[in-house]
């Protein structure tokens, strides 16, 4: 298949920019944590579609894009496992998921 | 074929992705976020790697996945008129917000200006071979790239102790929720997490 490289990180541009407005607006935590993940994914895309275009292009290390989006892929769910376990933690004490309604540590 | 596939299903990721961010409630968003994860995978495939696209369903869409719904369930987030009746945006949140997407977006045009440039030029044929065959990276991963590899498994380890201190119920916290248990909302959400767990 012969979809450029530009279209490919253009996707992955929209998707981490939709991560990034789900991150700075949205308030509940857990859909905080989603558009982290949406953040994470767009990267994966970039490293992907790099990866492709350098085996394409005959230059360049191809191998290291999938091996860098395997440990991305890693750390995104050590990420969601600790973030989901201070949620838990966060409503046992706050009886909320509300970002707003966490506070103690402005100055 | 391959490219109408492609499109088809960045135009569908984009989709969810837009429903993961504006979705009302938490499980919506999630679902959404699910559906996204089924079209990057289709993305990986079509690009060329395979052994990506399973890992990205079995750890995504498989344990994130289950991760989230797991705790949307167990802390019973159903009034979310409650929520959202606080969730206004702060105006320096929604500052923040228009200069993030403004930047993605300046990205997005510099990266389709710069089409003519020579980097992007090469017009990629089909892979002959799957460009994370499971040899090579293997072959790599237990060779060049040892240390991060292992530095990873310390990373999951860490990660297991750390969720394990996290979600365990404290010892202090116990004495004040068995006298409060007179109040009826907030102790059988403790008693389910600690059942569940």
């Amino acid at each position: 298949m012969s979809v450029p490289t530009e279209h490919v990180l253009a996707l992955a541009a929209v998707l981490f920019g939709l991560g990034v407005v789900g991150f700075l607006v949205r308030k509940n935590v857990i859909i905080v944590l989603a558009s982290i993940e949406l953040m994470l994914n767009a990267a994966n895309l970039v490293l992907l579609g790099a990866s492709r275009h350098w085996a394409a292009a005959g230059t360049g290390q191809p191998t290291q894009g999938p091996i860098f989006a395997l440990f991305v892929i890693l750390v995104a769910a050590a990420e969601a496992a600790v973030g989901l376990a201070l949620v838990i933690a966060l409503y046992r004490l706050k009886q909320t998921v509300a970002l707003e309604g966490v506070s103690q540590l402005k100055g | 074929m391959a490219e109408t596939l492609f499109y088809v299903l960045a135009a569908l990721a984009l989709v969810f992705a837009l429903g993961v961010v504006r979705a009302r409630m938490p499980l919506f968003s999630v679902l959404s976020l699910l559906g996204s994860f089924f079209c990057l995978s289709g993305i990986y495939l079509l690009l060329g790697f395979p052994f990506l696209a399973a890992t990205q369903l079995l750890v995504y869409a498989g344990a994130v996945m289950v991760l989230f719904l797991f705790v949307i369930m167990l802390l019973n987030l159903g009034d979310e008129a409650e929520l959202e009746r606080h969730a206004g945006l702060s105006l320096s949140g929604r500052r923040l917000a228009v200069a993030g997407a403004s930047a993605a977006l300046l990205g997005l045009v510099g990266l389709i200006a710069s089409e003519s440039a020579p980097a992007f030029a090469a017009d990629a044929p089909p892979p002959a071979v799957a460009l994370d065959d499971l040899d090579t990276l293997a072959r790599l991963l237990f060779s060049r790239y040892m240390l991060p590899f292992e530095a990873a498994s310390l990373l999951l380890l860490a990660t297991m102790v750390g969720v394990l201190v996290l979600a365990k119920r404290q010892r202090s916290e116990r004495a004040p929720s068995a006298t409060g248990a007179t109040t009826p909302a907030p102790s059988p959400a403790p008693e389910e997490i600690g059942a569940a767990r």
